[in-house]
């Protein structure tokens, strides 16, 4: 039996609304906020926040700077890539800002003080964050160690293994590493003609390989054999092992994928030598809990995560535009993270919704059935 | 005049979505009585309950206590009125004393801080008074399911509650913990108590009710008394026509030995004691071998051993001669085991995959639906599922992308036995395979085992329900705790001679 | 020697605080990973109050500023852990996504109320720190070289609380039974949903105090864009090695604060200083501890039964 089934029962659908509701929710908290701290500027402070390199006089600057958000754009997709395979195998990767670090640590060790070329140090890279994931999935399967919490242990320890690893790679100048531009050109990332493109030379292949993981990762959960055994798993651990699947091993083999597509975002980030890691940073970077919001911002959808990842980045980058007089950059994080608090109501959102759309099919069903039972009343009185 | 009634509820009608749950239903409690309900699952009982307490809201009809119009908003008010239940999932926080289970929500304080002198004092009292013998410091997942529902009866007792309501009590005790029970509940009813007794059991309510009310499909079938009544008119007014409890199949012709248990000992995972001690049997071909026993009495992690879902502390397995003791689970399910879950929540189903993906699930790496390359092959997927669904008649709402969670349960099932059998396994381990089934689904799934017998495979058959165990098997083992402590032949035994075994008094 | 001990008394009282709050919690049925943010919060209260609030050191000052900053740092902890329990009690969000929102919005909030504030009060100031090198005087008290931190008292005072509260009260028996069987406590009339309210708001109380505690330990400014830097989940961890027992937990907070000091004070020691290990060894080593232990404890870790599990009364 196949009913026609209206816009608004459509999963998808649902969970696209939802996103944007999250969205134009979080902007208007933030707008409150930006309010309260200074009510002049506040409509003017929101809007650059939204329009980022829009911000930008010239159309030339803003190809330029939208060439920089993209470049921004690639590791926080990759990350939230990382965290959206988890969670579809039932584990909350919050310890991808951890291998994000990995990731960068071995690919600037490799590339400034070994002088390696720029797809060995990607590779080791995301070893790197495959085996710190390894780690988590092993503590996972064979010892119960909840994930959230050895993610949390390990993101620490990977920020300070990171800065000891990077010690020599450091700038004596300031607190940075080197620029691989002064000190490894081998170790950039090509750039395939983009660089001129966009009048940027950090738009690099990062941007089609992370566009790419999306594309492979929606296949691999979707298509395959392999993605099929994972989602069971995470869906019903016990049925997984009622039919026969490795489930220690799927946990573990989720964990190295979604170490490795962490690191990779830290790997291809560092790599187009956007920006340096400073060695006495800390704090984990933000990147890994900024995946966790694109990741569900995006509904959990692959191809969903290169929109939201845009816009997150999108945000975060415009909070560098208000006005520094009054308001700080940090307002964009501050949205994000209202953003994903909201994000954990999109269950209930939808709940809401379809009961709401049951009740009006109901009273719709009720209504015909009374109409009919008034007709047949009548056909048999005539 | 005196109003006789403890409890009324008038004229109740509850409808859900879709359905309507109780249509028009009168039940009249007369107090100091044991009065039955009697109905199949599904009949409307546990929703009138839950209407009764306060759960859901009636769309019509009232509910009298000693005659008056009463309004039950939660399980607070039906407290207040005097109503206890004991359900049929004991309702214990089993790191808790059954002490603390006992005052849990009227705990005895001075200024918040428990007092709980006086509380065991109270307790040790009603327990003397009823012989309702439990230990009131011990911890409720130590102790037996019998003193755990001696726990549930106190509590009710403690809070001086008139009106007792037993939820299936019997499901769990051995039948000599059953006529413990049935003396209580009529000391109960001698003190004037008045006590509802939900069930599906003829016998127990012939034994103990004075009064029977009977629903079926949602509505009211009627009330008797049961001193006027048969159990054949019972089991009518339940099912609404008389039902042959016997399955028809031919004598067995066993063949070659497809399953050797050899010595197996299975560890526990509640307890430290091994669940499954020292034990050996052999199924073969063309044969129905059942398992029966109380539940709880290692039936659970002998499948569990068998099927590979936990590592045997000792013993062998043969499959058809071939040593399996070491085997993994795909590994023993492609040699032609199937294995039919006992909980198909836990482990029989993906409740968030549709149903076409939950129906390949022991064979999706199979040629025939995944490529050499790894991909899915979703068009013979759906293929295959849309011949079981047929064949089968699963019925679901959207066919193959049904999310198995949206599934009725009897449905479920049948998913589930169609995805095992089409296997043609030479060896179906079948778990309880009719729990919380109504009558024509369990006819169906008797008929497909039979079937699968006939066609030469060994059955291993696991079942607490004895009326299907003796309809069914062509071999008895009865487990008792953890051992097989008698072999029956169903066509020389009865099943009063199977309870003495299951409750270990008896052994060969 | 002695100033490990103290480095350890008082990052074991935060470790202590932390993880009670978040055994009170759980024991509600709630699992609180948004204590890392409640904490914050709890610390940004507390730290506003030492910064605006006139200090004088007489005993009355003291004790008056000392009351006025644990008071502020309860309330910001509870009234920001009612997020949480809007979220994850009435709404049934996903505890997991919802915890690690609050951590996320907690470093952010602060931030930016901080820095909004010191750009207010000076148009050249862009930092997130606040400043309390004398306010802080108040709670701290000299015996002989032994540097006592109020809140060390705090910490066994609520340790004691805690434990009666959860084992000798009524409000205790009934919070468990909904950690572990709600259903259960549902049929004797106990309603679930306030019951986990109160959990989830004592264990913002309780993260708020350990914020506050936290930012005092050993520093007099605190640069808020830095967070709590993994505290509230190694305050779980410690929970999860007290196996959701107070005093065990007290135990456990020991155990982890020690190594927590010893990054601190390593230099104090001639023969750690001989051994030449690098510092960044030291700021691992709590959480490599961490990791070990749990490896070791989490498998026969008894959790409530019922944690993580929105209550629906649908469900029976």
């Amino acid at each position: 039996m196949k009913e026609k089934r209206s816009l608004l029962r459509n999963d998808g659908f649902q969970t696209f609304a939802a996103s944007v509701l999250c969205i134009v929710l979080g902007l208007i908290v933030g707008y409150l906020a930006l309010l309260i701290i200074n009510a002049d500027g506040a409509g003017k402070a929101i809007m650059s926040v939204i329009k980022n390199f829009f911000n930008k006089p010239t159309s030339a600057a803003r190809l330029k700077y939208f060439g920089q958000t993209l470049a921004k754009t690639a590791p926080l997709l990759l990350c939230s890539l990382s965290v959206l395979f988890a969670y579809k195998v039932g584990l909350f990767n919050i310890g991808a800002a951890g291998q994000y670090c990995l990731g960068v640590a071995l690919a600037l060790y490799l590339g400034i003080c070994k002088q390696w070329p720029w797809y060995l140090c990607l590779i080791c890279g995301i070893c790197a964050g495959s085996i710190s994931g390894a780690v988590c999935g092993i503590l996972r399967a064979y010892c119960n160690v909840n994930v959230v919490i050895s993610g949390i242990m390990l993101n620490w320890i990977s920020l300070y293994g990171t800065n000891m690893l990077l010690k020599p790679a450091m700038d004596p100048a300031g607190k940075d590493t080197f620029r691989l531009v002064s000190k490894a050109k081998q170790a950039l990332l090509p750039t395939l003609g983009m660089e001129k493109l966009f009048n940027d030379k950090y738009v690099t292949i990062a941007i089609p390989i992370a566009i790419l993981m999306a594309i492979v990762v929606w296949i691999v959960l979707d298509k395959t054999k392999l993605g099929y055994e994972l989602k069971a798993t995470g869906n019903n651990l016990n049925a997984a092992k009622y039919c026969g699947m490795k489930e220690n091993r799927n946990i573990i083999l989720t964990m190295v994928i979604a170490g490795g597509l962490a690191a990779m975002g830290g790997a291809l980030y560092y790599l187009s030598d956007f920006t340096q890691w400073n060695v006495n940073s800390s704090s984990v970077p933000g990147m890994g809990f900024n995946g966790i919001a694109a990741a569900f911002l995006g509904g959990l959808n692959p191809i969903g995560s290169i929109f939201s990842s845009f816009f997150i980045t999108h945000i975060t980058d415009g909070g560098g535009y208000v006005d520094l007089s009054h308001y700080c950059a940090q307002i964009a994080d501050f949205i994000s993270a209202v953003i994903i608090y909201l994000c954990g109501f999109v269950l209930f959102f939808k709940t809401f919704l379809n009961s709401r759309l049951n009740k009006a099919e109901e009273r719709k069903i009720e209504k015909a059935r009374a109409l009919a039972a008034a007709e047949t009343n009548k056909g048999g009185k005539a | 005049m005196e109003n006789q009634y403890a409890i009324e509820m008038l004229n109740i009608t509850k409808r859900f979505p879709g359905i309507i749950a109780n249509d028009n239903i009168t039940l009249q409690l007369k107090k100091g009585e044991i009065h039955a309900l009697l109905g199949e699952n599904g009949a409307g009982k546990s929703t009138l309950m839950s209407v009764l307490f306060g759960l859901y809201q009636p769309e019509e009809g009232v509910i009298k206590k000693d005659g008056k119009v009463v309004q039950i908003n939660d399980p607070n008010d039906a407290n207040r009125l005097g109503i206890g239940m004991v359900h049929q999932h004991f309702k214990l926080v089993e790191c808790f004393s059954v002490l603390d289970n006992i005052i849990l929500g009227v705990e005895p304080n001075k200024m918040g801080f428990l007092q709980k002198d006086e509380a065991r004092k109270k307790v040790m009292e009603l327990s003397e008074r009823y012989g309702l013998h439990v230990d009131p410091d011990a911890i409720i997942e130590d102790i037996t399911v019998g003193m755990q529902q001696r726990t549930e009866i106190l509590k009710m007792l403690y809070r001086e509650n008139e009106i007792l309501i037993f939820d299936e009590p019997t499901a769990v005790l051995t039948p000599q913990e059953i006529e413990e029970l049935m003396q209580i509940m009529k000391g109960l009813a001698k003190e004037g108590k008045s006590i509802l007794f939900i069930s599906h059991k003829l016998n127990e309510i012939m034994e103990v009710a004075d009064r029977c009310s009977v629903l079926r499909k949602g509505k009211y079938i009627g009330t008797v008394e049961i001193a006027n009544t048969t159990k054949e008119e019972l089991s009518r007014m339940m099912v609404g026509r008389d039902v042959d409890f016997v399955v028809h199949k031919d004598p067995a012709k066993p063949t070659d030995v497809v399953l050797d248990v050899q010595h197996i000992t299975v560890a526990s995972k509640a307890h430290s004691n091994n669940a499954v001690k020292d034990v050996s049997f052999q199924v073969r071909r063309g044969e129905i071998v059942c398992i029966a026993g109380i539940d709880g009495n290692g039936q659970t992690e002998l499948v569990y051993g068998i099927s590979g879902l936990e590592p045997l502390k000792s013993g062998k397995i043969l499959m058809d001669g071939e040593d399996i003791t070491k085997l993994p689970i795909r590994k023993r399910s492609v040699d032609g085991m199937s294995h039919i879950p006992e909980d198909r929540h836990k482990h029989g189903l993906v409740l968030d995959y549709t149903l076409e993906n939950n129906l390949v699930l022991q064979r999706y790496f199979e040629p025939e639906f995944t490529n050499a390359m790894g991909f899915l092959r979703k068009d013979n997927i759906r293929k295959y599922a849309e011949r079981l669904i047929e064949e089968y008649d699963v019925r679901s709402g959207q066919g193959p992308i049904t999310p198995a969670r949206a599934m009725s349960g009897g449905n479920q099932q049948k998913a589930i036995i169609a995805r095992e059998i089409d296997k043609n396994p030479k060896l179906l381990i079948a778990v309880q395979p009719t729990r919380g089934l109504d009558v024509g689904a369990i006819e169906f799934i008797h008929k497909q085992i039979v079937a699968h017998r006939d066609a030469g495979n060994g059955v291993l058959l696991v079942s607490l329900e004895l009326d299907e165990v003796m309809a069914l098997s062509d071999r008895i083992l009865v487990m008792y705790e953890g051992e097989i402590v008698g072999e029956l032949d169903p066509k020389q035994t009865t099943v009063e001679e199977m309870g003495l075994y299951m409750a270990g008094a008896k052994r060969q | 020697m002695l100033l490990l001990i103290q480095y350890t008394l008082i990052f074991a009282s935060v470790l202590l605080l932390v993880a009670l709050g978040g055994c009170v919690s759980e024991h509600s049925g709630v699992i609180n990973l948004g204590l890392e943010g409640i904490m914050v919060m709890g610390s940004l209260g507390g730290a506003l109050v030492m910064r605006f609030l006139p200090y004088t050191a007489t005993m009355g000052g003291r004790f008056g500023m000392f009351f006025a900053v644990l008071c502020a740092a309860i309330i910001f902890g509870v009234v920001y852990s009612c997020l949480l329990a809007v979220a994850c009690i009435n709404l049934k969000a996903d505890q997991t996504i919802v915890g690690t929102a609050l951590n996320m919005l907690g470093t952010a909030l602060a931030t930016v109320a901080v820095k909004s504030m010191n750009t207010a009060l000076n148009p050249d100031d862009h930092s997130s720190e606040i400043k309390y090198i004398n306010a802080k005087k108040a709670f701290l008290t000299n015996i002989g070289k032994f540097e006592l931190n109020w809140f060390m008292i705090v910490a066994v005072i609520l340790l004691v609380v805690v434990f009666v509260l959860l084992y000798k009260t009524k409000f205790g028996l009934r919070l468990r039974a909904c950690g572990e069987h709600p259903q259960a406590a549902a049929s004797v009339g106990i309603n679930v949903f306030k019951m986990r309210w109160a959990g989830v708001l004592i264990s913002g109380l309780l993260g708020g105090v350990g914020g506050i505690t936290y930012i005092t330990a050993g520093v007099s400014t605190w640069k808020f864009e830095n967070g709590v830097a993994g505290f509230g989940f190694l305050a779980l961890a410690v929970m999860i090695f007290g196996a959701w027992d107070p005093f065990r937990i007290a135990g456990a907070a020991l155990l982890f604060g020690l190594f927590r000091a010893l990054g601190n004070v390593y230099n104090a020691f001639d023969f750690l200083k001989a051994m030449n290990i690098p510092s960044g060894v030291y700021n691992m080593l709590p959480y490599i501890v961490c990791l070990i232990v749990l490896a070791f404890t989490s498998k026969k870790s008894r959790a409530p039964k019922a944690e993580g599990i929105p209550y629906d009364k649908g469900m029976r």
